[in-house]
């Protein structure tokens, strides 16, 4: 097995303990034991949400609550059920990523899965209060999870090959293929639609999908403009209706091949991107890092390289910064 | 003013020239009830973001007439629309474009601030509220929950709705016919093709302010209604 394809095993595979125990307003018992599970960082809280229903069902102060009324929040911060996990476990756990530097050199430097000793992430579910502002509601049949998947899938078609034409194309049984290869977590599956998505017919691969989710603290200009237009609960979300945990979401056209033909680094879409934050290609930001799959991605990773290996299931690289 | 250079894409200057002519003969318009349609205009130029706002119509759901007000108010509790819709208590629609930098075309995100909490951003209030019932049909037939769906808002990272722009270049490249228009003219015609099933319409009287001070009174100029 070539290199790449090694990668993008150890990708898809990696997983993140969680600990998730009912919110007390919703529980009717005192000893309700916590579920426990490893989820993939590539999958959805979306898929959770219903299998926690069901292991709660019992302890739950309204059994007749539906599955679609389940949210779960991490330290006051709703967590968006539509962002990979390992997103929001890199945005918000407070988990200190691995980084270049600590692991000698003949370690791959993806993790493949959480080691033995990671702590899980301890998870509040909730069954009421539904955050309506903040969060899109589930509903039944998964349809806003597949619906806000093959938006992004559409979108990083149209970055990587300048139209969207691969996935406009694709046939009805290897959309379905896709989505279940998603849903199923199988790999055989997914693989065999996503490839034809990182190698299209007769095309160069144009720009890279990539976002990056940017703390409140690292953006101060964000947040406050949309509460002055809506109105925002009072009801402790702290000042100016800033939410807690919002994040501001910055992408824009990276391209993967410049005119010189010179190989495109991280470091250079991250001055692109973010030039007050990264002032050239090379040099760190002092205040924060770029996380992926829990690591500080190197400045001077290729893009191509880790679109290949390292992209989530909708073709897209989200990449969180945590403040330094 | 320059035709766009290569549509049916919108560069961020086009789309920043466009807006700000729209801003501009919004706040020009002398007329009061044209200019009351829209509450509230503007460019944020950080963002490049033009924000509308406008009252929310419920007109939709009530058969009244909107100027049988007066007399007594002697009503049945069922008047939802009626007691709210008076003072500050009056929800409000806004409708956020900005230039998606994957797709290069205007993206709309709108959703409604209420008070009272009464809109959030679900498929029930998308359908009850907003889409006016002869475009529920054909919004519904589209992708995997219609045309019109729910994701965060770019800039506020909140969910709000949005018509996702994968087809937009398409109908603007239709609705062009090989024409070389000017950025503004591109706006309206953008406002034309996606705003109408969510009530965002120019008015006309702004339309016709905004070619004078382009253009002067004396061009001869190709009516709009069509789009």
């Amino acid at each position: 097995m070539d290199v790449t394809a090694l990668l993008r095993e150890r990708v898809w595979s990696a997983s993140i303990p969680l600990e998730i125990s009912l919110h007390t307003a919703d529980c009717a018992s005192y000893d309700a034991v916590p579920y426990l599970v490893h989820a993939p960082r590539l999958s959805y809280l979306a898929f959770l949400l219903p299998k926690l229903h069901a292991f709660f069902y019992t302890s739950l102060i309204y059994p007749d609550v539906s599955p679609t009324d389940a949210w779960l929040e991490y330290d006051h911060v709703p967590l968006k059920w539509h962002y990979p996990l390992g997103l929001l476990y890199d945005l918000y756990s407070g988990a200190e990523p691995a980084s270049s530097h600590d692991i000698s050199a003949e370690h791959v430097q993806v993790p493949s899965s959480e080691d033995e000793e990671t702590p899980p992430w301890k998870l509040t579910l909730h069954f009421s209060n539904y955050p309506k502002d903040q969060l899109v509601q589930l509903d039944a049949q998964e349809k806003h999870i597949h619906d806000l998947f093959i938006n992004n899938v559409k979108e990083a078609d149209f970055l990587r090959n300048g139209t969207g034409k691969t996935v406009m194309s694709l046939s009805k049984e290897d959309s379905e293929q896709l989505w279940e290869g998603v849903k199923q977590r199988d790999y055989r599956r997914f693989t065999r639609v996503n490839n034809k998505f990182l190698n299209p017919q007769g095309a160069t691969l144009r720009h890279v999908p990539m976002r990056l989710y940017l703390p409140h603290a690292a953006s101060p200009q964000a947040g406050n403009r949309f509460s002055s237009s809506i109105h925002v609960q009072e009801d402790g979300k702290g000042e100016k209706g800033v939410m807690p945990g919002s994040v501001r979401v910055v992408q824009g056209l990276v391209p993967l091949s410049s005119s010189s033909r010179q190989r495109q680094t991280v470091g250079m879409a991250l001055h692109t991107l973010l030039p007050n934050l990264f002032r050239n290609t090379r040099g760190p930001c002092l205040i924060a890092a770029p996380v992926l799959h829990g690591a500080i991605l190197p400045l001077d990773a290729g893009l191509e390289e880790l679109i290949r290996t390292t992209a989530y299931v909708d073709g897209w690289l989200h990449i969180a910064f945590v403040m330094l | 003013m320059k035709p766009v250079a290569s549509p049916p894409h919108l560069s961020a200057a086009e789309f920043h020239t466009a807006c700000t002519t729209l801003v501009n003969s919004f706040n020009a318009l002398q007329d009061a009830p044209s200019k009351a349609k829209w509450l509230d205009i503007s460019l944020d130029p950080g963002e490049n973001m033009l924000r509308i706002a406008k009252e929310l119509s419920v007109t939709t759901t009530s058969h009244q007439e909107p100027n049988s007000h007066d007399g007594p108010e002697i009503e049945d509790d069922d008047d939802d629309e009626r007691l709210h819709s008076t003072a500050n208590n009056t929800p409000l629609i806004h409708y956020d474009v900005l230039l998606s930098s994957s797709y290069t075309v205007p993206v709309l995100y709108f959703y409604i601030s209420d008070a009272l909490h009464r809109y959030p951003p679900t498929m029930d209030t998308l359908y009850m509220h907003i889409i006016a019932p002869e475009y529920v049909d054909q919004t519904k037939d589209v992708g995997v929950l219609g045309g019109i769906t729910i994701t965060d808002h770019p800039i506020f990272n909140r969910p709000v709705f949005f018509i996702h722009p994968c087809r937009t270049a398409e109908v603007i490249q239709a609705s062009l016919g090989g024409r070389d228009i000017s950025s503004f003219e591109y706006l309206l015609m953008w406002i034309g093709a996606m705003g109408k099933s969510v009530a965002l319409d120019v008015q006309v009287d702004l339309v016709l302010n905004a070619r004078e001070m382009l253009q002067g009174p004396d061009e001869t100029i190709e009516p709009f209604a069509k789009v």
